[in-house]
């Protein structure tokens, strides 16, 4: 018994801490603009394809395919930000919100696609893997597992110590508060957005690495995590990080458990089930504050 | 903002002719149409796109005019294709008998979904039907179980991946055998017309009125007594009957229907078709699905780039065009107008006139 339960526990634990990477890169983007990113999905898997082109096809070794799916992430927010994001931002403000939308998901599709086009639809297998497992006493704890989580848990301490201790936390902290004040202050609000969608790039591209590390590289590789992450942001309420973490974590056990118990198809239907009775008890998330709005 | 120019009554009835002239002469080419093409590929590719148009200014009556941005519509235009052929394939109806049922089961559908996202605004509402719309995908695609054997196949209760095929078709084939093409044609000619009338009358009714209003402002909307709650709640169920009964008509006129068109392409292609066509506006759906569909038997010569292309249009044409083809038309039938109705306006002498003519986009 306690075998499955520690292998329920280890499991969601696992997928727990990829999600919340993925929900605090979607998150920071959606709190400090007002912008939902579909092509998060296509950005997580671009960082995975290019740390598996880096260490296989050019032999490089694993922590500069970590670098490059880094780079590449961030390159890919930054592209985001100067092609479309930046000519969305000059229209109508009312209109930003859904416009920007529409137009990630079209990215998100071009991007998955190029990636298809370019490798191919069959699965390949990410190099960043490490076999063998730790033995405690009963205990067994996956090296690969362990890996996982702890690079997660060191990107949540370099984007807290980022958001907290920098003068570009400081400006994304004052922009995600009131963005006329943060420009009124001197804050430059554009290079805030483009510091936040490359943070949140590179964050998808270390996802992605980690993601693909578990599963396989595939082209739809981003599409479930991200949209697993989308329920955790509205579980948490849009916009709040370490509510996002938590609500990533709880989500996850609750389905490997779910999973354990009535089997994998009702993993992520009892997600939603979850997510449709928060909404309806509290509308703007677990951990959200309704927003007061001036006519 | 076209919307917020002052609205005389002049102006109303001369655009309500202008809409019913081009209604006139869609008609006479819906008709004339069967008559000037004679391949079966193209006559096939015009009723499909007949089928996203109508899905299509469904979505724009939910997201154009009334602000709500529900990724559901293709789960909704599934539901209504699976109860008609689910009906047909347990129960042995005629395809015709089923169509209204099934409409009518999408609607209460589409009336929970509504009613999950009453409390919910902006994103939240895009996440939650998403979030709906693959569970309902990933429930039928990972469905095993027995629930019937056909023969000694088995048979899941929702069809499972393969979907449902062979449970009748829209009697066209026995009626006009060869020809039995240009009857499905007509048939799906006139359910569009008929959503698109039915479109015209709630969007010039007081009921799409107020749909406006809560697109525009939600908070002066009810002040003013919109009822918020009824009127979300009617436009998700009033978009889902013909929704529906579209769908009831694509599993009738293919004879199949399969958890493919829950794909998250399909939706896209819906989006990209009102986005490009120009959101919120009554002819926007029709003119984006033309394009569209043009656009994509022509990258159908470059096969594989299909996607890609289609993802890099939306985009392209969200930053361009935030108001679409129509959109952008009305800014050049303005300037046009603007450009005929300078020289004779008091302030037309040279000097000014450089100003008044300046090349300022229309509706900035």
């Amino acid at each position: 018994m306690t075998d499955v339960l520690m292998a329920i526990l280890v499991a969601g634990f696992t997928s727990g801490a990829l999600y919340a990477l993925a929900t605090v890169g979607l998150s920071l983007v959606w709190g400090s603009m007002g912008m939902l990113n579909m092509a998060h999905a296509a950005m997580l898997t671009l960082g995975g394809y290019v740390a598996f082109t880096v260490i296989t096809s050019l032999g490089l070794p694993v922590a500069i395919g970590f670098a490059g799916a880094i780079v590449a992430g961030a390159l890919a927010g930054a592209i985001l930000y100067f092609a479309i994001v930046r000519n969305l931002l000059q229209n109508d403000k009312s209109t930003f919100e859904a416009n920007v939308m529409i137009a990630t998901v079209g990215i998100g599709i071009a991007l998955e696609n190029a990636i298809l086009l370019t490798y191919g639809g069959q699965p390949l297998k990410q190099p960043v893997s490490i076999a063998g497992a730790l033995r405690l006493g009963p205990l067994t704890l996956p090296w690969q597992n362990l890996l996982i989580i702890a690079v997660v848990v060191v990107m949540m301490v370099v984007v807290s110590a980022a958001l907290g201790r920098t003068r570009m936390g400081r400006a994304i902290r004052a922009t995600a508060q009131n963005r006329d004040a943060a420009q009124l202050m001197g804050v430059a609000v554009n290079r805030v957005y483009l510091q936040v969608l490359m943070l949140s790039g590179a964050l998808a591209g270390i996802c992605g690495v980690m993601v693909s590390s578990m599963t396989q590289l595939s082209p739809p590789l981003g599409n479930d995590p991200m949209l697993k992450a989308f329920i955790m942001c509205v579980v948490a309420g849009l916009g709040n990080l370490p509510g996002a973490i938590a609500a990533a974590l709880g989500l996850a056990l609750l389905e490997s458990f779910v999973q354990y118990a009535l089997g994998a198809r009702w993993g992520f239907p009892s997600l939603l089930f979850v997510v449709i009775a928060v909404l309806i008890w509290r509308p703007s998330g677990l951990f959200g504050h309704a927003e007061i709005r001036r006519m | 903002m076209t919307e917020t120019r002052p609205m005389s009554r002049s102006s109303m009835s001369r655009s309500a002719r202008t809409d019913l002239a081009i209604s006139l002469m869609l008609i006479a080419a819906a008709i004339a149409l069967p008559f000037l093409v004679d391949s079966r590929y193209i006559l096939g590719q015009i009723v499909l796109a007949l089928f996203y148009a109508t899905i299509a200014s469904q979505w724009n009556l939910l997201f154009g005019f009334s602000g709500i941005f529900s990724l559901a519509q293709m789960a909704i235009f599934a539901f209504g294709g699976y109860a008609t052929a689910m009906l047909c394939f347990y129960f042995g109806w005629n395809v015709w008998a089923a169509l209204v049922p099934g409409a009518l089961g999408s609607v209460l559908f589409s009336l929970v979904v509504g009613l999950a996202c009453l409390r919910l605004t902006g994103v939240y509402v895009a996440l939650l039907t998403l979030a709906i719309a693959q569970t309902m995908y990933l429930l039928i695609v990972t469905d095993t179980e027995c629930f019937v054997m056909v023969g000694s196949v088995c048979r899941q209760f929702t069809g499972g991946a393969v979907g449902f095929a062979r449970f009748g078709d829209l009697g066209t084939r026995a009626l006009l055998r060869a020809q039995w093409l240009v009857g499905n044609y007509a048939i799906i000619a006139v359910l569009f017309a008929l959503t698109m009338v039915f479109t015209y009358a709630i969007v010039k009714s007081p009921i799409g009125l107020a749909f406006r209003a809560l697109k525009d402002n939600p908070g002066y909307a009810v002040a003013r007594g919109v009822n918020r709650f009824q009127a979300q709640l009617l436009v998700f169920g009033i978009s889902a009957f013909f929704t529906g009964l579209a769908g009831g008509f694509y599993a009738a006129h293919f004879q199949a229907i399969g958890p493919g068109v829950l794909s998250m392409s399909q939706l896209m292609f819906i989006i990209a078709i009102v986005v490009v066509g120009g959101v919120g506006t009554f002819w926007g759906p029709l003119v984006g699905t033309v394009v569209l569909v043009l656009a994509d038997e022509l990258m159908r010569e470059s096969g594989e780039f299909r996607t890609l292309g289609l993802g890099l249009i939306i985009a392209l044409s969200v930053v361009l065009m935030p108001k679409g083809l129509v959109g952008r038309f009305g800014d050049l039938i303005d300037w046009l107008g603007r450009r005929r109705a300078s020289p004779d306006s008091p302030d037309s002498k040279p000097a000014a006139s450089s100003i008044v003519q300046s090349p300022t986009p229309a509706g900035k």
